[in-house]
C-alpha cells in the first residue's frame, strides 16, 4: 500500500490560501463572522497538529493499556456532549451514559477487530483509535436526537404517560411507546445516509483508503462492514443509554424528577 | 366503609395554596361532585391521590393504608382515571383499547372485556367501524367516549373522572351522568360544572369557592 502523498509547506500554504475566498465574504458581507471563522480555523489546526503528533507516539507505542485508555478519553468527552446537546442534567446522566457508551462501542470495536479485519492484536491502536472514533462519532450523534428526545416527549407529553400509569401500566409498559418513538429518531438518519451511500457522497472512510492507496473494492467492502457497525453500536448505545438512565431519572411513584430537562 | 381520605392534606404551588388542611373521607359507593372556580384545586385532588403530585403535608388514606411511593401503584389498579386532557394517545382505536387490555395487569380481564365492547360502543353511541379509525380523526367528544369505554372495560368500580362530559352533547352528557352515578357499587369522584343531577340519589358535593 502506497500511502497518499506528503502536503508539503507549499501546499499547506495555498490550502490556507483557500481561506481567503470565505473571508473575504464574510468581511465584504459584514456577517460579523470574521473573527470567528479565524479563531475556529486557527483551532482546527492547532489542535489537529496536536493530535497528529500524539498519534504519531501513540501508533509507535501501540500499548494496550495507552490504547484504552486514550479511546476512554473520547468516550467521556463524547459523553459529556451527548448531554450537554440534549439539555439533559449531567449529575444524574453522566454515569449511566458512559456505561452505556464504553460497553456498546468497546464492543463493537472489538468485535470489528477480532471477527472482520482479523487482526493478530486487536488492541491495535490504529484500528480501535480509528474506527472506534467512528463508532463513537455516530453514538454521539444518535444520542444527542434519542436520548434528548426521549426524556422531552415524557416532559411534553406528560398527562398521556401519567394516563398510561392510571390505566395500570408499570414503568416499563408506561415508557415504552416513547422508547420506540425515540428509537426511530435516533437512528433514521443513519438509515438515511446508508440508502444514499456511495450516490450522494463518497464516505470519508472510503475517500481516506483510497487516498491511502486501497482499491476501491476493498475500501466498499471496509465502508459496509464499518456502516454495519455503526448501526449496531447506535442501537446499542442509545437502548442502554435509556434503559439505565430511566433508573436515575423517576421517583418511586413513577413520575419523572424534577430536574431531569433544563 | 371508609375508602379514601384525605388526612389535613396541603398544596401549595410557587407560594400559593391549592389546598389548605384539607380533610375529607369518602365511603364505598359515594358520590361525589367536586366544582367551584377553575384552578388548580380540582385536578390536583386527583392528582394527589394518583401520586402524580406530592402533598406538602398531611396523608392521603386507600383502604386505610397511607398512600406513597409503592402503593400509588397498586392505588392506580384500582380506580380508573379519565382526565380532561385528550390526549389519549395514537393511532387505531381499536388498538387502544387492545393496548390497554394487554398491560400486564389487565391481562386477567382480557377476554370479558373485549366481550362487553360491542355494549359499551351501543350505549355510548360510537358505530363499531370507528374501531378502525384513528385517535387523531376524532372529534373531541368521540374522543371522550372512546376514552369512557376504555375506562370500563377495566371493570374498576372506582371512578375519578375529570371533566368527562364537557364536550358531550345534552342528551349523551345526562345519559353519561346517569350511567356513573346511579350504580350502587360505584365509587365515584367527579370534576364538574353541570347542574344537572339525577334525581333520587345522593351526591355530596366539595366546593372550592373558598381557596
Amino acid at each position: 500500500m502506497n500511502g497518499a502523498p506528503d502536503l508539503t509547506l507549499f501546499s499547506m500554504f495555498m490550502s490556507g490560501l483557500l481561506l481567503l475566498i470565505p473571508l473575504f465574504l464574510v468581511w465584504y458581507f459584514k456577517m460579523g463572522l470574521f473573527n470567528s471563522l479565524l479563531i475556529s480555523t486557527f483551532r482546527m489546526a492547532i489542535q489537529l497538529f496536536m493530535i497528529g503528533f500524539f498519534l504519531e507516539y501513540l501508533f509507535k507505542y501501540n500499548h494496550f493499556i495507552i490504547n484504552v485508555l486514550w479511546f476512554t478519553l473520547m468516550i467521556t468527552v463524547a459523553v459529556f456532549s451527548v448531554i450537554k446537546n440534549s439539555n439533559l442534567n449531567i449529575k444524574h446522566f453522566f454515569l449511566p451514559v458512559f456505561v452505556s457508551f464504553a460497553l456498546a462501542n468497546f464492543f463493537v470495536v472489538l468485535y470489528f477487530n477480532t471477527f472482520i479485519v482479523q487482526l493478530d492484536y486487536i488492541f491495535e491502536a490504529k484500528y480501535i483509535i480509528a474506527i472506534g472514533g467512528m463508532l463513537l462519532g455516530n453514538s454521539l450523534r444518535a444520542n444527542v436526537v434519542g436520548l434528548g428526545d426521549f426524556y422531552k416527549s415524557i416532559h411534553k407529553e406528560e398527562n398521556l404517560y401519567f394516563y398510561k400509569l392510571a390505566l395500570g401500566a408499570n414503568k416499563f409498559e408506561a415508557l415504552l411507546p416513547f422508547a420506540k418513538k425515540s428509537f426511530v429518531a435516533a437512528i433514521n438518519p443513519t438509515l438515511a445516509s446508508m440508502a444514499t451511500m456511495g450516490i450522494v457522497s463518497l464516505p470519508g472512510m472510503m475517500t481516506g483508503q483510497i487516498l491511502g492507496g486501497s482499491v476501491p473494492l476493498v475500501a466498499i467492502k471496509y465502508q459496509i462492514a464499518i456502516m454495519i457497525a455503526i448501526l449496531a453500536s447506535t442501537v446499542l448505545s442509545i437502548g442502554i443509554s435509556i434503559v439505565l438512565t430511566v433508573k436515575y431519572s423517576f421517583e418511586k411513584s413513577g413520575v419523572m424528577k424534577k430536574n431531569i430537562v433544563k | 366503609m371508609c375508602l379514601i381520605e384525605f388526612q389535613h392534606v396541603t398544596k401549595k404551588f410557587s407560594e400559593q395554596f391549592v389546598l389548605n388542611n384539607f380533610s375529607f373521607k369518602i365511603n364505598e359507593g359515594d358520590k361525589v361532585q367536586i366544582s367551584g372556580r377553575s384552578g388548580l384545586g380540582k385536578t390536583t385532588l386527583f392528582r394527589l391521590l394518583l401520586g402524580f403530585e406530592k402533598a406538602d403535608s398531611g396523608n392521603i388514606l386507600f383502604n386505610n393504608n397511607n398512600l406513597e411511593d409503592k402503593s400509588f401503584w397498586e392505588f392506580r389498579k384500582s380506580v380508573v382515571y379519565i382526565s380532561q386532557d385528550l390526549n389519549i394517545g395514537y393511532g387505531k382505536v381499536r388498538n387502544f383499547f387492545t393496548e390497554t387490555l394487554f398491560l400486564k395487569s389487565n391481562l386477567h380481564i382480557k377476554s370479558k372485556a373485549l366481550a362487553m365492547l360491542d355494549n359499551y360502543l351501543d350505549f355510548f353511541e360510537i358505530p363499531v367501524s370507528f374501531l378502525d379509525k384513528n385517535i387523531e380523526e376524532l372529534s373531541g367528544g368521540e374522543k371522550q367516549r372512546i376514552a369512557i369505554i376504555n375506562a370500563l372495560l377495566l371493570e374498576r368500580k372506582i371512578f375519578l373522572l375529570d371533566e368527562i362530559s364537557s364536550s358531550l352533547d345534552n342528551s349523551l352528557k345526562i345519559k353519561t351522568i346517569d350511567f356513573f352515578l346511579t350504580k350502587p357499587d360505584f365509587t365515584v369522584l367527579y370534576i364538574s360544572h353541570d347542574k344537572y343531577l339525577p334525581k333520587g340519589f345522593d351526591i355530596r358535593t366539595i366546593k372550592f369557592d373558598v381557596l
